[in-house]
């Protein structure tokens, strides 16, 4: 071995310098049989069996090869896989390139080659019109949800919370689920068609409970590897195949993974789906307490007008013909037994079924119903007892000319005028003969 | 999902009615009329909400598939 300072025999040549760093490093044992860890790029298989990459990180890379039956490389490693390797340095002294000859190779984790199959199956997604096909309407008011997700887990808590926050009571059933690790994506798929048994009319009959309507799918925030489950084809497909409409709700705001694409609704977060699925139960008794109030005021000021109309008709048939009077009379009695009967019914009805409400403006109504059927009852036998039989029947009788206008006064009549009298059960003919007037007596 | 969709509708209907009875200017057995299918909507939408409450069931995914295949 040469030393720096044996200069004596003149420049080396470059070869022997280069093998001169190849020895050395294959005598250190730095630079064998060490453990390394990185990404891979460049990753190449040639027909002779070798296996060609480069190793890197952020800070650093490094060529590497396998030679043909060194190792096994396991199925799920390619570009991109972040691998431990076992290996010797060595330098090839004809490039002068200094590589690592890979002894083992191990994946830490499966991100890269999983990276690419999950972009396999969104294109296979897409080709067969999976992404864009029409999405179902989420119930505008759930009355049983499905849930599938971790037992115990902090994301079932926040889910729980917000829709008793939302929906107090509002109907839930969990699936508890394993959302990470081997067996996840097969229970997941599990959970989803279980959901999709109690969304069945026949299931639901025989379990005593409304049909689920909604399924909710989701876990809370994690790394990549420990979502995985929600970028697989069999869960995907079950999300297609759910005959009742599918929010998933994976992970945080910044995660999309497949399940988001072909859910019926994405949701950001769990709780995202709890916001956008369950309605505020408040809001919903409040229009229903507005409508009502607003249906109750408005029909109780049309009865209203026509009780003011009904004063107007009374006024105005006082003096009108006693035919006339009797029928429209029978009229009045006629609608105000309607209105006092049929409407006010409807009202109190309605009003027991609506109950639950139990809002004062409801009941202030009401008793303002009730006030209008009293004035109403009041004014309907005030009108009967005005009628002119009511009087014939006392012994009065009434007068009117041959033309069958009601006479009241003297004036209206003269000596020899023909005259009909009416009584109580039926009329006569007579003639006038004296006419006195009464001094004193009003006009 | 039709039950939902009416759930809609009947809010959609309500504002009919209430626009229709709030206007004004209508026969009595259209008064009466609108009242009483504004009513009915009402008991119909109120049902809808009471239906949404029930119980919060919690079960593993063994449990649950069990309980299915009885």
């Amino acid at each position: 071995m040469r030393g720096g300072s044996e200069l004596t025999t003149g420049p080396i040549p470059v070869g022997q310098f280069v093998n001169l760093i190849r020895t050395t490093i294959r005598n250190d044992n730095l630079f064998q049989n060490q453990v390394i860890k990185g990404e891979i790029t460049q990753w190449k298989s040639y027909p002779s069996g070798h296996t060609y990459f480069t190793l890197r990180d952020s800070d650093g890379q490094i060529s590497a090869v396998i030679w043909q039956g060194r190792c096994t490389i396991d199925s799920s490693i390619g570009e991109g896989s972040v691998v431990v390797v076992i290996a010797n340095l060595d330098l090839y002294a004809k490039s002068g390139r200094i590589q690592l000859i890979v002894n083992r190779i191990e994946p830490i984790n499966k991100l890269g080659v999983l990276e690419e199959q999950r972009k396999q199956l969104i294109e296979l997604l897409r080709s067969e019109g999976m992404l864009d096909r029409p999405r179902m309407a989420l119930p505008a008011i759930p009355k049983h949800i499905a849930i599938i997700t971790g037992v115990g887990s902090a994301a079932l808590a926040d889910m729980n919370r917000l829709a008793e926050n939302r929906w107090p009571g509002i109907r839930r059933t969990v699936i508890g689920v394993t959302v990470q690790g081997n067996s996840a994506p097969n229970e997941i798929v599990r959970g989803i068609l279980a959901a999709g048994k109690l969304a069945e009319i026949e299931v639901a009959k025989r379990l005593n409970q409304p049909p689920v309507d909604v399924i909710i799918v989701g876990r809370g925030g994690g790394s990549p590897e420990d979502l995985w489950a929600f970028n697989l084809e069999p869960v995907a497909r079950a999300i297609i195949a759910s005959a009742v409409p599918v929010i998933s709700a994976v992970g945080h705001e910044s995660d999309m993974l497949v399940a988001d694409l072909v859910a019926d609704l994405r949701a950001s977060t769990p709780s995202n789906a709890i916001e956008r699925l369950v309605p505020e139960f408040d809001q919903h008794q409040m229009m229903m307490l507005n409508f009502e109030l607003r249906i109750t005021d408005a029909t109780t000021r049309l009865f209203v007008d026509w009780r003011n109309n009904l004063r107007l008709l009374q006024s105005r048939l006082l003096n009108a013909p006693l035919q006339g009077v009797y029928n429209a009379n029978q009229q009045i009695s006629d609608l105000s037994n309607r209105l006092t009967t049929a409407v006010i019914n409807k009202f109190s009805q309605s009003k027991q079924k609506l109950a639950s409400l139990g809002n004062i403006m409801v009941l202030a109504a009401q008793q303002s119903i009730a006030a209008e059927k009293t004035k109403l009852a009041v004014f309907a036998s005030a009108l009967n007892s005005a009628h002119p039989n009511n009087v014939l029947q006392r012994g009065y009788s009434m007068i009117s000319n041959e033309n069958g206008e009601v006479i009241s006064r003297t004036n209206d009549l003269s000596k020899g005028q023909n005259i009909i009298l009416a009584l109580a059960d039926g009329t006569a003919k007579a003639t006038v003969g004296e006419i006195t007037k009464e001094s004193g007596k009003n006009e | 999902m039709s039950e939902e969709i009416s759930y809609s509708i009947a809010i959609k209907r309500l504002e009919e009615i209430v626009a229709d009875l709030e206007r004004g200017g209508i026969a009595l057995d259209e008064t009466l009329k609108l009242y009483e299918e504004g009513a009915k909507l009402l008991e119909f939408c109120q049902q809808e909400l009471a239906s949404a409450e029930g119980r919060l069931n919690e079960m593993r995914l063994s449990e649950i598939e069990e309980k299915l295949s009885e």
